[in-house]
């Protein structure tokens, strides 16, 4: 096993976090409506429309757009490494699709009582990502129980279990829909097509706990990815007990995907295409591969996400949908690339 | 493989088909005056704001069939349930054997619509994207009932309502509104609505003017630059809590800063229907109250609400 090579690490780490704060700052300052800066500035404590326009309008989607992109991309990363498969991610698993449907369940079914008790301690999100992340656990240990044959995990198995059970969970969705009350089917979609909107700072701050801690979780388990990405057998007789292994990072990603699908529904590709291109840039050690792959996420996201806010605009489109017209041929490629490796061995 | 392809073609050319079947018997808009040769004794609503339409006229008794979304008037909840609004079940509607199945184009599927023409059955779709259309489809449906006095007099007392919240606002400034029905995402209401033409009768100014669309999904910085003087959140979901919380922050908005933040929460707003006379009349009080207030009635010109002076 090679050193970590710090350097690198601090160039890297760097060079992305100085990329993140200006693609932040660039957000922030973009968008469908003109802004005068220097009377957002002038004066921050008197009902200012440019002041709130910038920090209390866009910075907080900004800044939720790069905990969702970041924690979608880290989970992809731990995914494709844990599954030993490229093609990985939450919503090919169908873990964001099982998230939805725990929070769509959660948001109809759980008594309105409750909905007020724990939203006085937890602000705006309360039980909605409680019910996403155990929906998101349980999808993520059927896929995975599905695949498994002979203690081996089946990649193009686990792809398509993934798949059919996204579609299957779509289906579900759209009988939810039709069977509540018109004018609540009308939010349902929007856990579908994936959405950033506004949040309240608290809620903002709640996503950036939920997917920091399942991050550094993720960071902690490094060497043992990089050792899983050898092989089951070879990372068994180096001493990583995969079992737990495992079980830690479907807990982790579980809690991430959770709380990040019951803010923004299941915006897709970002968990795929961001490591991938990680991988290409920095290697494939986890250690760096992680934060790389966060720092990255985080970017894409924020810029997808202002071109949802300024393409139709003053309508916004979800940005579910950018993402998918970047992902989507890039998952093409990726498979077709797969394919002919696989039969010209 | 060769016979599969062999049902392939089958199946296209079965399509094809029922393509130019389905061509012929086009069931849409029939303005038809002319009073129809036998008065319908069972009909079936495609929905909820027909519905309301059909018992408005006195012609309630006759529905046979309705969607699950008719709520209103209460008696039609009663009614057998055809499906709901979005999918209505044929096989459920020939049931009834109904002599006129009435629906909305641009709501109604036009595929289902020509499926029960092709099956004999009669089916008018009325259009509603408009306030003139609505009344134009109340009156073509009391015709199509035989009930053509009571459609006069329901289309000139929604005009009357019409008038007396004109006289009412007609000289008030115009206050700007945003008019939403989600918070999570924003869906506002377009410019292509007749909600919009509602808002401006009610001496308002939809922020969204311009967006020919008929709802939109707003970013939270355009409501923002736009300052609305009114916010008035029509949703029916399940939202109330977050709704305090969601503008509070927002104090440089006009109706932040003077609580001008409604809640409307009727679906008596939402349905092109004989009930938007009574929605124009309660948001007319919500975006200028001062002209409703009695006791400013009495001031003169304390207001500059008053209406065209005799």
């Amino acid at each position: 096993m090679k050193v970590l090579d710090r350097r690198k690490m601090i160039q890297v780490s760097g060079g992305l976090l100085a990329l993140l704060l200006l693609s932040v700052v660039g957000c922030v300052l973009l968008g469908p409506v003109p802004l005068d800066l220097s009377r957002a500035f002038e004066n921050l404590s008197s009902a200012n429309s440019d002041a709130e326009i910038l920090f209390r309008a866009r910075l907080p989607r900004v800044l939720l757009g790069v905990a969702i992109g970041g924690g979608m991309a880290s989970c992809g990363v731990v995914l494709q490494a844990l599954l030993r498969n490229p093609l990985a991610c939450p919503q090919v698993l169908g873990v964001s699709g099982g998230a939805s449907l725990g929070g769509i369940l959660g948001l109809i079914f759980l008594p309105g009582w409750m909905a007020s008790v724990w939203g006085g301690f937890l602000g705006e999100i309360s039980w909605v990502p409680l019910a996403a992340f155990i929906g998101a656990l349980l999808s993520m240990l059927l896929i995975y129980r599905l695949s498994l044959f002979h203690r081996r995990i089946h990649p193009y198995q686990l792809l398509l279990s993934g798949v059919i059970f996204n579609a299957f969970v779509a289906a579900i969705i759209m009988f939810l829909n039709s069977i509540v009350d018109f004018y609540q089917a009308q939010g349902l979609l929007f856990w579908l097509m994936g959405n950033l909107s506004t949040r309240a700072y608290l809620t903002v701050g709640f996503i950036w706990l939920y997917v920091l801690l399942g991050f550094a979780w993720l960071w902690s388990q490094g060497v043992s990815l990089n050792l899983i990405t050898l092989g089951e057998e070879a990372a068994m007789q180096l001493g990583v007990e995969i079992g737990s292994t495992q079980r830690r990072i479907f807990v982790a990603t579980s809690l991430m995907i959770g709380a990040m699908v019951s803010v923004s529904g299941m915006i897709g590709f970002v968990g795929l295409m961001v490591p991938h291109a990680m991988r290409l840039i920095v290697g494939s050690d986890h250690r760096l591969l992680l934060p790389a792959s966060f720092l990255a996420g985080g970017i894409f996201l924020a810029w997808a996400d202002t071109l949802a806010r300024i393409l139709l605009a003053p309508a916004e489109l979800p940005v579910g949908i950018i993402t998918a017209f970047f992902g989507g041929p890039f998952f093409l490629f990726l498979l077709y690339r797969e394919g002919r490796k696989r039969i010209a061995l | 493989m060769k016979q599969s392809g062999r049902y392939f073609f089958a199946v296209i050319f079965i399509a094809l088909q029922l393509c130019l079947v389905g061509s012929e018997g086009m069931a849409q808009e029939r303005p038809r005056t002319a009073s129809t040769p036998a008065i319908p004794k069972k009909i079936i609503s495609l929905a909820p704001s027909v519905t309301e339409i059909l018992f408005a006229l006195g012609l309630g008794d006759r529905l046979v069939g309705v969607t699950t979304f008719c709520n209103y008037p209460p008696e039609a909840q009663r009614i057998a349930k055809i499906g709901d609004f979005i999918n209505p079940n044929v096989e459920a509607i020939i049931a009834k054997k109904p002599d006129l199945v009435i629906g909305v184009s641009g709501a109604t599927d036009p595929d289902k619509a020509r499926q029960m023409e092709r099956l004999g059955l009669k089916v008018t779709l009325v259009p509603v994207p408009t306030l003139q259309k609505i009344l134009s489809s109340i009156r073509l449906i009391a015709d199509l009932g035989g009930k053509e006095a009571a459609g006069e007099r329901l289309v000139s007392s929604l005009q009357a309502q019409i008038n007396r919240v004109h006289k009412a606002v007609g000289r008030a400034p115009r206050r700007s509104v945003l008019m939403v029905v989600g918070l999570q995402p924003l869906i506002a209401v377009g410019k292509k609505n007749f909600i919009d033409e509602l808002i401006t009768l009610a001496g308002g100014e939809n922020i969204t003017g311009g967006v020919a669309q008929p709802w939109l999904n707003l970013p939270t910085e355009y409501v923002v630059a736009k300052a609305p003087q009114v916010i008035i959140e029509a949703g029916m979901g399940t939202e109330q809590e977050e709704s305090g919380k969601r503008w509070a922050d927002l104090k440089s908005i006009p109706a932040v800063k003077e609580r001008r933040i409604y809640s409307y929460r009727s679906d008596k707003i939402l349905r092109p229907g004989p009930r938007f006379g009574e929605a124009l009349e309660e948001i007319a009080r919500l975006i200028h109250p001062e002209c409703f207030a009695e006791a400013n009635r009495n001031l003169k010109n304390g207001n500059g609400c008053e209406g065209p002076r005799p």
